[in-house]
């Protein structure tokens, strides 16, 4: 330990587990944090009570963790987000962003009440997925959104990212950012090159590969490989999925059925293939684990968004537009698919952030350079990714999906 | 007219316990029964309906689950009594001076929290981590070989996590035995092992009922363990994991409160039963 050249090794050490630590951190529960721990829940209480007293100061947005670029070396800052920040000295209108949403379910279960009694919550802005934005706009708890305050949208949106199935004419929300739900896996380990969600299910790998405990990323993929078309799937469909997947389940197929943390498990070798998320596989190579490949199954995948949406009765509708608006300007959202790499809504993007790379390989600076190399082609979807890739299930009514959710149970849980 | 309030005096002492009692178990469980009772969805609110229907239905869907998470929870109570009895036995007896020192070791790791230590023992037993890929590296070890996502480390874990719940018990028990007795039992030619048989083991069996009580309650309903070492594993999914996701993840409020119901309902039950066969004075003496 006295020797200086030990220690600066321990220190380097160190400081690698330290960069490590804040890579996962910035992966981790990025999205759908399915039997998360209510954390995001918690977190927002003070904010809510804060909301709660006369006199509104600040735009309320409620988003998953994660889902925004952070200046970590500024992060005692309350809101360590620069492009927000860009967007806070340019209007003056100060937003309070939140990383409240770790689950669609969950978060709605803490404003529906308000929503169903005609109260307003304390959002101004809430970033639900696809299949939720519909439910809420079914229900009427949604402002419509006014495009004549959108130039920004109607200028610069990719036709990808609107008139999309949950909300054909944009009429309750515009995209914020998206991804495809596919198969992350190491060849070294598989000894094989693995191309479709069939090829998870090889008994070869029993045991050793991980599915998703989402319901609706797993029907997808298991109705895609029974030929049956996922988004108008019935609950007659859905059963022949269950009894694909049950006897698998029950066989001891996947080691789990994971949340988040199938990227720790994957990025170790603990799961030699996995469901994943294309934008973590990008951050896998880049930061944790460079031998694992992200593939789209080739019998399909489910493609899915995040959206932004105004909770009926918000108090600051206008200022909400504004902000959305700025989000499709092409420089924040630069900034922002620089640093969280998924799918932008906005034209152009790839070619803004090839540009940056190229710049800074002129500063001499190849490791920034290889970064954003990296990131670019994952920010947009290519026309054959969209064609490989279904919408989620769109359920008749409540009492389909319960029926969805509890044959999916069964399999999670190898009950039955 | 003091006769009067002598006569009110243990039920006005009993006040505060049962009010305990009745506002964090009896009215929850009341709550947790209508629950049960409804029907509809979170969009349309649910209405209550008497749908009795809804146990025998659980039951069929999630009847193995319970099976499962008492055997786990069993099996975890018997591995911390074994673990735990010669442990708090050696402090007891062999402690001296250090005794309050290795209490304080057995606590210790239990000043981090639960989900902390159970994430850690994740990354420390993982296919390739610090004790797996040691053995697999030499060669001790099939490659292939995993404890994480298996039974055995949810059991693992449970044991683990309630160890200083059976270990304190234990303590307390073995401690105020009267060395007296077990000294007159040599005189009276046992041998040790008969003197451990006769003496010290009946009189620690209020450790043995209190420690195996606090094991089996918190771990029958838990989820946590299942969940992150046992990597949600179908085969390892407990009645807990259910409930969370019933509730969470699905939000289907009455099925998932009629599984706690029922839970705890059988959880009592089952205690009911333990207590009736070993006896309830270990307790209260």
């Amino acid at each position: 330990m006295t020797d200086p050249e030990q220690r600066g090794e321990i220190e380097r050490a160190i400081d690698r587990f330290l960069r490590q630590d804040l890579m996962s951190r910035r992966t981790f529960m990025r999205r759908t944090g399915r039997g998360g721990l209510a954390l995001g829940a918690m977190l927002t209480l003070p904010s809510l009570l804060a909301a709660c007293a006369p006199g509104k100061t600040k735009l309320e947005w409620a988003n998953w963790p994660l889902y925004i670029d952070i200046d970590e070396e500024a992060s005692p800052d309350p809101t360590p987000y620069p492009s927000l920040n860009a967007f806070i000295k340019e209007t003056g209108i100060d937003v309070h962003y939140v990383e409240a949403i770790n689950d669609n379910e969950e978060f709605y279960g803490t404003i529906q009440p308000d929503l169903a009694a005609g109260n307003a919550t304390n959002w101004d802005i809430v970033s639900p997925t696809s299949w939720m934005v519909k439910r809420m706009a079914d229900a009427g708890y949604l402002e419509e959104i006014d495009h004549s305050k959108l130039p920004n949208w109607t200028a610069n949106c990719a036709d990808y990212a609107k008139a999309l199935w949950f909300d054909p004419d944009n009429k309750y929300s515009v995209w914020w950012q998206g991804g495809i739900t596919g198969i992350g896996y190491n060849p070294e380990l598989t000894g094989r090159e693995i191309t479709s969600f069939d090829d998870l299910l090889d008994p070869k790998f029993k045991g050793r590969v991980g599915g998703f405990s989402d319901m609706r990323d797993m029907m997808t993929l298991t109705l895609a490989t029974l030929g049956i078309n996922p988004t108008t799937a019935t609950v007659a469909d859905a059963q022949k999925a269950k009894d694909k997947l049950l006897p698998l389940a029950q066989a001891g197929q996947f080691r789990g059925f994971y949340g988040n943390e199938y990227y720790d498990a994957l990025s170790a070798g603990d799961l030699v293939a996995s469901v994943a998320w294309s934008g973590d596989i990008t951050q896998m190579q880049l930061n944790d684990n460079d031998k694992v490949l992200f593939v789209i199954p080739s019998d399909g995948a489910p493609r899915w968004n995040d959206n932004l949406v105004i909770p009926k009765k918000a108090a600051w509708i206008d200022q909400a537009h504004k902000l959305i608006n700025y989000w499709y300007d092409p420089t924040a959202a630069t900034t922002l698919s620089e640093y969280i790499g998924y799918y932008t809504p906005v034209k152009g993007i790839t070619e803004r952030i090839k540009a940056d790379a190229d710049a800074y390989r002129n500063d001499g600076d190849t490791e920034n350079a290889d970064y954003y190399d990296a990131v670019a082609p994952s920010v947009a979807p290519s026309a054959d990714d969209l064609a490989k890739t279904f919408d989620y299930p769109q359920f008749e009514n409540a009492a389909d999906e319960k029926a969805w959710n509890d044959m999916w149970l069964e399999v999670t849980t190898a009950a039955g | 007219m003091g006769g009067g309030r002598r006569r009110l005096t243990p039920y006005l002492l009993l006040l505060p316990g049962a009010a305990w009692l009745l506002v964090f178990f009896a009215v929850p469980m009341a709550l947790m029964l209508v629950m049960s009772l409804q029907q509809g969805s979170v969009s349309g609110g649910y209405h209550l309906t008497w749908n009795w229907g809804i146990y025998p239905e659980v039951a069929g869907q999630y009847g193995n689950l319970f099976i499962r998470s008492i055997g786990f929870a069993l099996t975890a109570t018997v591995l911390t009594l074994a673990i735990g009895y010669p442990v708090a036995y050696t402090i007891a007896f062999y402690g001296g001076r250090l005794k309050n020192a290795l209490l304080l070791v057995v606590i210790m790791p239990f000043f981090v929290s639960f989900v902390i230590r159970t994430l850690n023992w994740r990354m420390v037993l993982s296919d390739n981590g610090l004790v797996f890929g040691t053995l697999k590296d030499l060669g001790w070890l099939d490659p292939a070989f995993r404890f994480l996502a298996t039974p055995a480390s949810v059991i693992f874990g449970l044991t683990y996590n309630f160890l200083p719940f059976m270990v304190l018990p234990l303590y307390v028990a073995l401690e105020k035995i009267d060395r007296r007795m077990i000294e007159a039992a040599g005189d009276l030619y046992a041998n040790r092992a008969r003197a451990f048989l006769r003496i010290t083991f009946p009189l620690s069996l209020p450790g043995v009922v209190a420690g195996s009580l606090l094991t089996f309650i918190p771990a029958v309903g838990d989820f946590i363990n299942a969940d992150i070492i046992g990597a949600r594993n179908p085969e390892v999914a407990m009645v807990g994991n259910v409930i969370q996701r019933l509730f969470l993840s699905v939000n289907d409020f009455p099925a998932a409160a009629a599984l706690g119901f029922v839970l705890v309902a059988g959880t009592m039950f089952l205690v009911g039963l333990y207590t009736l066969v070993v006896g309830t004075e270990g307790l209260t003496s």
